[in-house]
């Protein structure tokens, strides 16, 4: 039964669009895919390699930035950001990594963080290429209706996860672990943990970077200040993951069902007003404290507890 | 597992069905940053198209019907601001879309309106561009950041004659656009421009880039800024000592009366453009402004203004419009011509805007600690400070 249950929730999602939902709902499931690829690539960096990163936005600004640029200054269709934000990105998170993975711990943390930041700055302040902070703005969108974005988004996201799943039970995937575990003992195997923290690196980088490109396209508005997001981006990308469950498969996805979907729907309760961000911080809260691996990592406790009881280390 | 899938798709169908209601009232959700930092601003808009509607409603609604008012925070999110509107378009079949603040925001509203040919009123976004892009149902109620420093710009003139001038702004789009103008409108004057430099919004020391506009002793130093930064640029200039013939603001966080709450002594004698003031002299501004310090405490901002009035250009055109379609109501917008507390209300296409209204933009001076009106003359509620003392001599 277990080994149906991506191929149900691919038809599920397939079929999603042909049930007759408004846009809105639509946009909620593009939004929701789009984050639940951008949690796997994070995952396969932070979640199995262990290298966490803080800095996601750098490469989901980059890869927007890249179909933007194309639109603005070449003139050519956004939508060919999404090949080429996989080789820009590439190139840049192969640099970003030449600094940043020399680090370790809290200090490649911070180190991540920083170049989300610089990359923000940069981008304000390179006018000419960027627009600075009067952002890139699409004349028109290629599609008004919902069902060629979600697809696209769905490709991407399927497409991300065979990856993910062909990545992690292949070789790579062990060596990922063995850094994660000990660095220094997976190094002393003869593990050459700096490339291969850098493949992690970068192939995180170009999803995230395919990802910003969608969004670029789909939303038709970047700025500096929405696609470099520290909080926007990059810590609601480790929310996804530590929410849904750090190194698991099903955990991105279900992350980002709690952060898109329920966060929205929390927030449309009219009678909370402002206070809805309160409510939803202390879910998120609950849900740290009580299942510390996450929805999908504490599955079993859940099964047993039904969300409320001991917890076991 | 059939069922596991059934109850699956219901949990989601409930999640998003539980939140609509349809009754004989017209309802309107206003999309706002209502969290965050621009949340001070959600709360003036708020308010006022409350006040707004109460009003509409004591008169009898709109074509009988009573008004009802929702609002949606959007966190000045722009993927979020979307999803509302998609939501109020699709679902709730809402004829008009008024709202959002941030200029980020309303342009991702106003692409998806214009996508899904929806009347879109912005009420007080400043960013050029939004009625710049050939759209057919974007509206715009307030005047484009461009024209924002106009009556600030007749007071210089008049009364500065500066020779210099140094602009600081913070980095978004309203902050950039506004100061790229500003330095426009400068050169033609023959005002030479010493410095431009953003900062980062939210930032909470500006000494350093103070230090540099200090060391260049500029007659004007000109600041766009939100709220927050505002007050402490201000108050940082203070501490420095820094002295110029006039310090100059670009509305937004100038404009409210938390800047001088926030500021206290060291936003005497700022001047700021503006877009109302509660001094001026149209047809129930003042009504207005009374009645919202009466049940807040404080004078309401323009952008409470200009959201007062939207509620009321879009009563205007939802009686004058034949039916409540798309078509019409952008056919009955056009046709605008009104007076409201916001000023006359006229919908043109000029100097490349579409469907844009202009109003006179005002500068204003805080004098013992009020927001006076002070130019154009016309509509003054105060003379003019000018010059104004050196830190130094202040008490």
């Amino acid at each position: 039964m277990k080994k149906f249950y991506p191929l149900i929730t691919l038809a599920v999602l397939l079929v999603l669009p042909l049930l007759g939902f408004s846009t809105y709902v639509m946009h909620i499931f593009i939004l929701l895919l789009m984050w639940a690829t951008i949690g796997m690539s994070w995952n396969l960096l932070s979640g199995y390699c262990g290298q966490v990163s803080f800095g996601h936005a750098a490469f989901f600004g980059i890869g927007a930035y890249t179909a933007g640029i194309l639109y603005s200054k070449a003139g050519a269709s956004p939508w060919l950001g999404l090949p080429l934000s996989v080789f820009v990105v590439g190139v840049f998170a192969f640099i970003i990594g030449l600094i940043v993975l020399r680090l370790r711990g809290p200090f490649f943390a911070l180190a991540t963080l920083a170049s989300g930041e610089v990359f923000r700055v940069s981008a304000e302040n390179m006018d000419w290429l960027t627009n600075g902070t009067l952002g890139i703005m699409l004349q028109k969108r290629l599609w008004v209706s919902k069902e060629p974005y979600y697809y696209i988004i769905l490709a991407i996201a399927v497409a991300t996860f065979l990856l993910m799943k062909y990545l992690i039970s292949s070789k790579l995937g062990y060596f990922f672990v063995a850094i994660r575990e000990d660095q220094d003992a997976a190094d002393s195997l003869g593990i050459n943990t700096t490339l291969y923290k850098t493949i992690a690196l970068v192939v995180s980088g170009m999803i995230t970077g395919v990802a910003g490109a969608f969004y670029m396209n789909y939303m038709g508005y970047i700025d500096p200040h929405i696609v470099f997001a520290l909080h926007d981006v990059s810590i609601i990308t480790i929310m996804i993951v530590m929410v849904g469950g750090v190194a698991t498969q099903w955990g991105p996805f279900v992350g980002a069902v709690i952060m898109v979907m329920l966060q929205e729907a929390v927030r449309s309760i009219g009678s909370l007003g402002a206070l809805h961000q309160a409510i939803f911080g202390l879910l998120l809260i609950f849900i740290i404290i009580f299942l510390p691996n996450g929805i999908v990592g504490d599955f079993g406790k859940i099964k047993r507890f039904f969300g409320l009881g001991r917890v076991r280390a | 597992m059939r069922k596991a899938i059934t109850s699956a798709l219901f949990t989601v169908l409930f999640a998003f069905g539980a939140m609509f209601a349809y009754a004989e009232d017209l309802n309107l959700t206003i999309p706002l940053p209502l969290t965050g930092t621009q949340a001070k601003f959600g709360e003036i808009q708020k308010r006022s198209y409350e006040i707004a509607a109460a009003e509409i409603n004591a008169k009898g609604g709109i074509k009988g019907k009573t008004l009802v008012l929702k609002f949606e925070d959007s966190g000045a999110k722009p993927e979020v601001a979307r999803g509302i509107v998609e939501k109020l378009i699709d679902v709730q079949k809402q004829p008009i879309i008024i709202g959002e603040y941030t200029s980020a925001c309303a342009k991702a509203v106003a692409a998806v309106s214009e996508e899904r040919k929806t009347p879109y009123m912005v009420v007080v976004s400043g960013a050029d561009d939004i009625t710049q892009q050939n759209y057919k149902y974007v509206f715009r109620l307030n005047s484009p950041n461009a024209n924002y420093a106009d009556g600030l710009l007749g007071f210089m003139q008049a009364v500065v004659k500066p020779k210099t001038m140094a602009i600081l702004h913070e980095s978004s789009d309203f902050g950039t656009s506004g100061a790229d103008e500003m330095a426009k409108h400068a050169e033609a004057l023959g005002i030479k421009v010493l410095l431009k430099e953003k900062y980062e919004k939210g930032a909470v020391d500006f000494k350093p880039v103070l230090t540099k506009v200090k060391s260049l002793r500029p007659d004007v130093v000109y600041m766009v800024s939100y709220v927050m930064d505002a007050a402490l640029l201000m108050r940082q200039i203070k501490e420095l000592r820094l002295d110029a013939n006039l310090f100059a603001g670009g509305a937004a966080g100038f404009a409210i009366p938390e800047f001088v709450d926030n500021a206290k002594d060291a936003s005497e004698y700022v001047v700021t453009s503006t877009l109302w003031s509660p001094q001026v002299k149209y047809k129930g501004s003042k009504e207005y402004a009374e009645k919202y310090k009466k049940m807040y405490g404080d004078y309401p901002s323009y952008h409470g203004a200009a959201a007062y009035a939207a509620l009321f250009v879009a009563k205007d055109a939802l009686e004058r419009a034949k039916a409540w379609t798309p078509e019409d109501i952008r056919a009955a917008m056009k046709a605008t011509k009104m007076q409201t507390a916001f000023g006359n209300v006229q919908f043109v296409d000029k100097n490349g805007y579409q469907n844009q209204n202009f109003i006179p933009t005002l500068a204003l001076q805080v004098i013992k600690g009020n927001h006076e009106t002070i130019w154009p003359k016309t509509m003054a509620s105060a003379k003019y400070l000018y010059p104004m003392p050196k830190w130094r001599q202040r008490k």
